[in-house]
């Protein structure tokens, strides 16, 4: 029997999505402790990705005033990361962050060997602050 | 003032004041790889000060509407009055794209975040492609 793929774009029908496990993929890279390569950020200072299963957690830690701010992702999806390195298929990562007065919808991923974090932060109090988007890059630590 | 990280913690001082200045990002965003087989052209629009997006992307016999979706705008920092980013978000019912754009140099970098959400077995995928504004400039 043959099925009908829906699609909206021809990138859809990419023979290498179908039949195709995000979770059957190598995420060794991903994957561990990093830490920022600005030691002046002011922002998030390191990052941990962890990989249970099928699943991935990330937690951060934000640079606060007199100790650090945790951060720990309330959903995190895992995607086929279509930009190839190396020939290889690799992972890149969606994760939601929510403290309540902000959140952030941010999307990681390995390039050369540092990780990108991309954050889009929106204010959900009325403390007046504009919604930005920002981005950050990490070594990895061990 | 509640924050996550220090940069948040901003001064009421330098707060900006009235709505973000979102010029930079309306008009026709061209993908700068003219071979690609995802998002080809997008057209950013405003009105009331609102604004919307509305996608072509490649399909085997030209190109496919997704549609208008709204906008939300993001600057650079929190206290900053000029757009530098966006995301929207468009449903099809069999999958859905989150679209994250930043503007870097003038060329917008956007980032789409793919989830297949009928029964077909295809792979989540995220990709990021650069777009350029078309002008009559030069």
């Amino acid at each position: 029997m043959t099925q009908t793929l829906e699609f909206k774009q021809i990138r859809d029908l990419d023979k290498a999505l179908i039949d195709s496990h995000v979770q059957a993929m190598n995420a060794d890279k991903l994957t561990g402790r990093w830490t920022n390569t600005d030691p002046n950020t002011r922002g998030m200072s390191e990052i941990t990705i962890e990989r249970i299963g099928e699943r991935f957690s990330v937690s951060a830690r934000g640079v606060g005033t007199n100790r650090p701010i945790d951060w720990l992702a309330k959903s995190v999806t895992a995607l086929a990361n279509l930009e190839e390195e190396a020939g290889q298929r690799s992972i890149a990562l969606a994760a939601d962050f929510d403290f309540g007065f902000m959140k952030a919808e941010t999307y990681l991923r390995v390039n050369k060997g540092v990780l990108v974090i991309v954050l889009f932060n929106t204010f959900k109090d009325q403390s007046g602050r504009t919604d930005y988007v920002t981005r950050e890059f990490f070594y990895r630590r061990d | 003032m509640e924050f996550a990280q220090i940069c948040d913690l901003v001064d009421p001082d330098t707060m900006p004041v009235g709505p973000m200045d979102v010029s930079a990002l309306p008009g026709v965003w061209i993908n700068s790889n003219p071979e690609t087989n995802g998002i080809a052209r997008m057209v950013m629009s405003e009105a009331a000060g609102r604004l919307s997006l509305q996608v072509y992307a490649i399909g085997p016999d030209g190109l496919i509407d997704w549609g208008v979706a709204d906008v939300q705008a993001y600057g650079s920092a929190p206290t900053a009055r000029v757009g530098a980013g966006f995301s929207c978000r468009f449903d099809f019912g069999f999958a859905e794209s989150f679209l994250q754009g930043m503007i870097m140099k003038g060329l917008l970098v956007l980032a789409e975040l793919r989830t297949f959400k009928d029964k077909s077995n295809r792979a989540d995928y995220f990709v990021r492609e650069y777009f350029a504004l078309e002008h009559k400039r030069f």
